[in-house]
C-alpha cells in the first residue's frame, strides 16, 4: 500500500457509499490476483470468506482471463449502483465525532494499536468529510475514563479538528491523552446532545461514535438519554471494534427510526477506515420519522432559505488586517455585504455574520442531488445495431461483435490504445470458447438491479444512447457526474438543451 | 500520435520529464467567431494553434495532444479522429490513409498528422453545421470539458495500468500536488480557447467538471479571446490553471508560447501569470443572473437571487422553505430556539418524498 497512485484514486471515494452493507464487496476475489496489494488483499479475503468462496466457484468453470476482466468490471459497476436515486440528502450537516479514548483502545489487533490507528484515520476522515460536506460543521469529543471530554469545538474548519486530534496523541501537547478507564456512551450522548442543541433546524444532527470497548459505564439510565436524543432528532451511528453490543444496536436503531445499518463493526483497520469514510456521504433525509412512543417527533429538518454571500477574491498592493484573525495579509475575500476581509472560505463573516462560501463549495454537493443515471449493459446484438466502434469519450476501441472478433484483435493490438483493448479482446475471445460460466449469469441478470459486466464491454447511456467503456462509466459516475454524450449533444436532438437530461437524471 | 507503449514507460518515467497530454478545447461557436472575424479570424487562430501544438509535441518525445471542438449544439473530436459508427467510416479512414501517404517530406510526420486530421475534422464540422444548429448562441463547453476529462482519465489509466482503485487508500491523504508525481506517468492539462460568454445555463455540469478536474489535479487553462464568463475564471482558479484574456489577440502565438506551453511539471519552477482578483460570484438558478449575495435552499442548495419565491417553494426541489433563518442572522445562541423548533412540524414544511426533482418537471435550471 505504500505505493500510492495519487491521481485517479482519490476520485473514487464514492466507493464507500453504502456503509456497512458494502464491505462484502471487498472480497472481490482478490486472492486470485495475488500480485496486487498483497497485505490488504489478504485481510479482505480472510474477512469476507463468503464472498471469496463465491468468486472461487465462479472462476472454476470460466477461464482466468475472462473472469478477471469480468469480475473487475462487475466490481466497478457494483459500486456505481448505489447512489443514483435522487434522494433528498442532508447537505448541511452537524456532526459530533466521538472517539473512544478508553483502555480498550490499547488493544493491538490493529497496528500499532487501535488508538493510533483511530487517530490516523480520523484525521483523514475529517479532511474527506469537509471535502464532501463543505458547508457542514463538526465537533470532536473523546470518551476518556468515564467522562466525555471535548477535543475540538463545533466548527467548519477541518484544520482545527485535525490539529486537535493530532494533539491527543502528541506527548508534548497539553491536550495529550493516553487511553484510560472505560467509556460512557450515556455521557457522550448527553454532551453531544448539548452541543447539537443549538444547531439550526435545517441541518442534520448526527453523532458518529468510534467505540473500541465492549462495555459502557454509565452514571444513569441510558434509555432516557436515547429517548431525548430521538426527540432532538439526533441520528447516531456507531462504528464498533471487536464485537457487537446490544445497547449499541438499540441506540442506533432508535435514533434512526428502526434502521440498524448505522451500527457496524470494524474487524480490521482497513475496514475501520472504509466504514468511517462511508459516513462522509450525506445521509438521506427521511420524510417523516415514525413515532415509536406516540410522542410527536419533530420533523427531520425544516427546509429553509439561507442567505449566503459569494465573495470575490482580491489581491492588494499593501497588506491590510483581516477581519477573522487580525493578521496582516495581502489579499483574501471580501464579504459581499460589509466588505470585511476574510482569509479563507467557507467562513462566517466576522462583521455581519453572513455565511461566505464559494459557489464551488455548493457545487460539490450537486452530484448527490442530481445524480447521473446508471448506464446499462449492452448486448452484442445491440452493439451490432448501433455499430459503435469506440467509446464516445475516450475513443478507445471496443471489441467487435463476436463474428469478426479475431480480426479485430490484431487491429486493436496495433492501435495506440491497444493495451487496454487487448485484454478486452482476449477476454471476449475466451468467452466464446467457454461460454458456459457466463451463460447462467446472463440469464438471471436484471439490468435494473444487478450490476453485471456488459458482454460487449459497452455501456449505454439511457438518455443519449451513446456507448462508453467501463473506465469512462466508472469515471463519469464516480468523479465527473456528467454524461459526455448528453452534454455533447449526442443522440436524439431535442428542442431543449441537453442540460435537461443531465439535471433530471 | 507517438504514444508510448507499455514497455518503455518505466524507463521514461525514471529519467526525463513525464509525458504530457495537452487537451485543447476549441470553442467554435460561429456567432462569436463571426463577431471576431475582423480582428482575429478563426483561420489565423487555427494556424497559431497548430504551431502551438507542434511546439508541445516537440518539447517531449512522448507528449500527446487531443483537440475537441465545442460547437453550438454538440461537441466534436478534432484530433484524434474518431471512428464513426456506420456510414462515414469509409470516408474517414480514406482520409486517414491520405493523411499518412501524402505527407510532405519536409514536415515531421506527427506534425503533419495532427494538422491534416484537425483541419479536415474542423472542415467537416463547419460543413455539417445546419441553420438549425444555430438556434442557440452558446457553446457546449460542459460537454467538451466532460469529454476531455474522460479522455484524460482513460489516458492516465493507459499509462499506468495499475488498478488505481487498489491504491486509493492513500490518495485522500495527499493534500497537495507534491506527492502525486510519485507514480503518475502522465501529466495532463486542458486548455480552453474560449470565445463565448454566457455559460450560466450549464452551471451544474460545468461545476461538476471543474470539481472533477480539481480532484484529478488537471489544471484548466483558459485563453479568453472574447466574451466574459465568471464560470471559466472559477474553473481556472479552482484547478490551478492560468487565465488569460490577451489585450491584443493578434499576438496570439506569443501568448500561447509564453504562458501556456509549460506543462504542470515545468510550471513548478516558473512564475506564472497571476489571475489577480477573481470574481467568484454564482449564477442564480431562477434567472441565470450572476449574484454576489444569494439565497440558498437548504435542501438542494439551489441558489436564488431573491428570497421571494412563489409560494415559498424551492423551484428545484419543491420543498417549502421558511425564510426566517435567512434574514435573522446567527440564531444559534438564542435559548428559546428549542421551542421554536418544536413548532416547526406544525406548519407542514416537511420536505416530503415528492420533493425529489422529477424528470420533466421542468426545473429552473433548464431555461
Ligand atoms: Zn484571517
Ligand atoms: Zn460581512
Ligand atoms: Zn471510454
Ligand atoms: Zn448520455
Ligand atoms: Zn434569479
Ligand atoms: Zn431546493
Amino acid at each position: 500500500m505504500a505505493d500510492s497512485d495519487g491521481e485517479y484514486i482519490e476520485a473514487s471515494d464514492d466507493e464507500y457509499i453504502g456503509g456497512g452493507g458494502s464491505y462484502g464487496t471487498r472480497g472481490r476475489g482478490k486472492g486470485k490476483k495475488g500480485q496486487r496489494a498483497d497485505g490488504r488483499a489478504k485481510n479482505a479475503w480472510e474477512l469476507s470468506a463468503k464472498t471469496g468462496l463465491e468468486s472461487y466457484r465462479e472462476s472454476a468453470d470460466g477461464t482466468i482471463g475472462k473472469s478477471i476482466q469480468e469480475r473487475e468490471e462487475e466490481r466497478k459497476r457494483k459500486r456505481l449502483r448505489k447512489d443514483t436515486k435522487a434522494f433528498q440528502r442532508g447537505i448541511i450537516r452537524h456532526i459530533v465525532l466521538v472517539l473512544d479514548l478508553s483502555e480498550a483502545m490499547l488493544e493491538k489487533d490493529m497496528r500499532p494499536n487501535r488508538y493510533f490507528t483511530m487517530i490516523k484515520y480520523t484525521q483523514e476522515y475529517v479532511r474527506e468529510f469537509f471535502e464532501q460536506n463543505p458547508i457542514s460543521q463538526m465537533c470532536v469529543m473523546g470518551m476518556h475514563d468515564g467522562i466525555c471530554i471535548r477535543v475540538s469545538e463545533l466548527s467548519g474548519n477541518p484544520a482545527d479538528h485535525i490539529s486537535a486530534i493530532q494533539g491527543l496523541r502528541d506527548p508534548k501537547s497539553s491536550t495529550s491523552k493516553e487511553p484510560k478507564g472505560s467509556p460512557s456512551l450515556q455521557n457522550a450522548l448527553e454532551v453531544s446532545r448539548a452541543t447539537l442543541y443549538h444547531t439550526p433546524s435545517h441541518g442534520t444532527r448526527e453523532v458518529i461514535i468510534v467505540l473500541g470497548a465492549l462495555l459502557t459505564l454509565d452514571p444513569g439510565d441510558i434509555h432516557k438519554t436515547i429517548k431525548s436524543c430521538v426527540q432532538d432528532r439526533i441520528r447516531v451511528s456507531i462504528i464498533g471494534m471487536g464485537g457487537r453490543m446490544h445497547i449499541c444496536t438499540q441506540i442506533v436503531s432508535r435514533t434512526n427510526s428502526g434502521d440498524e445499518s448505522g451500527y457496524v463493526v470494524a474487524t480490521d483497520q482497513e475496514l475501520l477506515r472504509e466504514l468511517l469514510l462511508a459516513t462522509t456521504t450525506p445521509p438521506v433525509i427521511r420524510s417523516s420519522a415514525p413515532t415509536t412512543d406516540g410522542a410527536a417527533v419533530p420533523a427531520e429538518s425544516a427546509a429553509s432559505l439561507l442567505q449566503m454571500g459569494f465573495p470575490s477574491r482580491i489581491v492588494e498592493e499593501v497588506p491590510t488586517l483581516c477581519a477573522c484573525h487580525g493578521n496582516l495579509t495581502r489579499g483574501g475575500y471580501t464579504c459581499s455585504r460589509c466588505k470585511a476581509k476574510v482569509c479563507s472560505l467557507p467562513a462566517t463573516c466576522p462583521g455581519c455574520h453572513l455565511t461566505l462560501i464559494l459557489s464551488t463549495h455548493l457545487a460539490r454537493s450537486y452530484h448527490h442531488l442530481f445524480p447521473l443515471r446508471n448506464w446499462v449493459e449492452v448486448s452484442w446484438q445491440r452493439a451490432r445495431e448501433k455499430g459503435s466502434k469506440q467509446c464516445l469519450s475516450c475513443l478507445s476501441d471496443f471489441p467487435e461483435p463476436p463474428s469478426s472478433h479475431i480480426a479485430h484483435t490484431e487491429n486493436g493490438a496495433e492501435s495506440s490504445n491497444g493495451a487496454a483493448n487487448r485484454t478486452a479482446a482476449v477476454a471476449a475471445a475466451s468467452r466464446n470458447t467457454a461460454p458456459k460460466g457466463k451463460q447462467k449469469k446472463d440469464d438471471g441478470s436484471n439490468e435494473d438491479e444487478l450490476a453485471t459486466a456488459s458482454e460487449s464491454f459497452r455501456y449505454e447511456c439511457r438518455d443519449c444512447k451513446s456507448h462508453f467503456c467501463i473506465d469512462c462509466d466508472v469515471f463519469c459516475h464516480e468523479v465527473l457526474h456528467n454524461c459526455p454524450g448528453c452534454l455533447g449533444g449526442a443522440g436524439p436532438r431535442k428542442e431543449e438543451g441537453n442540460v435537461d437530461t443531465e439535471m433530471s437524471g | 500520435m507517438n504514444a508510448i507503449d507499455g514497455t518503455d514507460r518505466h524507463i521514461k518515467s525514471t529519467d526525463g520529464p513525464p509525458p504530457s497530454l495537452l487537451t485543447i478545447i476549441l470553442d467554435t461557436n460561429p456567432f462569436a467567431w463571426a463577431h471576431l472575424s475582423s480582428t482575429l479570424p478563426l483561420s489565423s487562430v487555427v494556424a497559431n494553434l497548430l504551431v502551438f501544438i507542434n511546439a508541445h509535441l516537440a518539447s517531449g518525445n512522448a507528449n500527446e495532444v487531443a483537440v475537441i471542438a465545442s460547437h453550438n449544439k454538440r461537441t466534436a473530436w478534432l484530433y484524434p479522429t474518431p471512428v464513426s459508427a456506420h456510414n462515414t467510416n469509409g470516408h474517414i479512414s480514406a482520409q486517414n490513409g491520405a493523411a499518412s501517404h501524402t505527407q510532405n517530406a519536409n514536415k515531421y510526420q506527427p506534425f503533419a498528422e495532427v494538422e491534416t486530421n484537425l483541419l479536415s475534422n474542423l472542415d467537416d464540422l463547419l460543413k455539417t453545421t445546419t441553420p438549425d444548429d444555430l438556434s442557440t448562441t452558446t457553446t457546449q463547453i460542459a460537454g467538451a470539458l466532460s469529454t476531455a476529462l474522460s479522455y484524460i482519465s482513460k489516458s492516465t489509466i493507459r499509462h499506468s495500468p495499475v488498478d488505481p482503485t487498489l491504491l486509493k487508500s492513500h490518495a485522500i491523504l495527499i493534500d497537495d500536488g507534491n506527492l502525486t508525481s510519485q507514480r503518475i506517468n502522465l501529466v495532463s492539462r486542458i486548455l480552453v480557447f474560449s470565445v463565448s460568454g454566457d455559460l450560466a445555463s450549464q452551471y451544474i455540469p460545468v461545476m461538476n467538471a471543474i470539481f472533477a478536474a480539481q480532484r484529478q489535479r488537471i489544471p484548466i487553462d483558459i485563453l479568453k479571446l472574447a466574451g466574459d464568463t465568471v464560470l471559466l475564471q472559477q474553473a481556472c482558479d479552482a484547478t490551478g490553471g492560468i487565465y488569460m484574456a490577451p489585450e491584443s489577440p493578434q499576438g496570439l502565438l506569443q501568448y500561447l508560447m509564453m504562458a501556456f506551453l509549460p506543462d504542470a511539471t515545468a510550471r513548478k519552477s516558473l512564475v506564472l501569470p497571476s489571475a489577480g482578483s477573481v470574481d467568484f460570484r454564482a449564477a442564480c438558478f431562477c434567472h441565470r443572473n450572476v449574484v454576489d449575495i444569494g439565497f440558498v435552499c437548504s435542501v438542494c442548495l439551489s441558489i436564488f437571487c431573491s428570497p421571494n419565491l412563489q409560494d415559498s417553494t424551492c423551484l428545484t426541489c419543491s420543498s417549502v422553505l421558511s425564510l426566517s433563518s435567512a434574514l435573522t442572522a446567527a440564531p444559534a445562541l438564542i435559548p428559546r430556539k428549542k421551542k421554536k423548533r418544536k413548532r416547526a412540524p406544525g406548519d407542514g414544511s416537511t420536505p416530503g418524498g415528492s420533493a425529489t426533482p422529477l424528470p420533466g418537471n421542468g426545473t429552473p435550471m433548464h431555461t
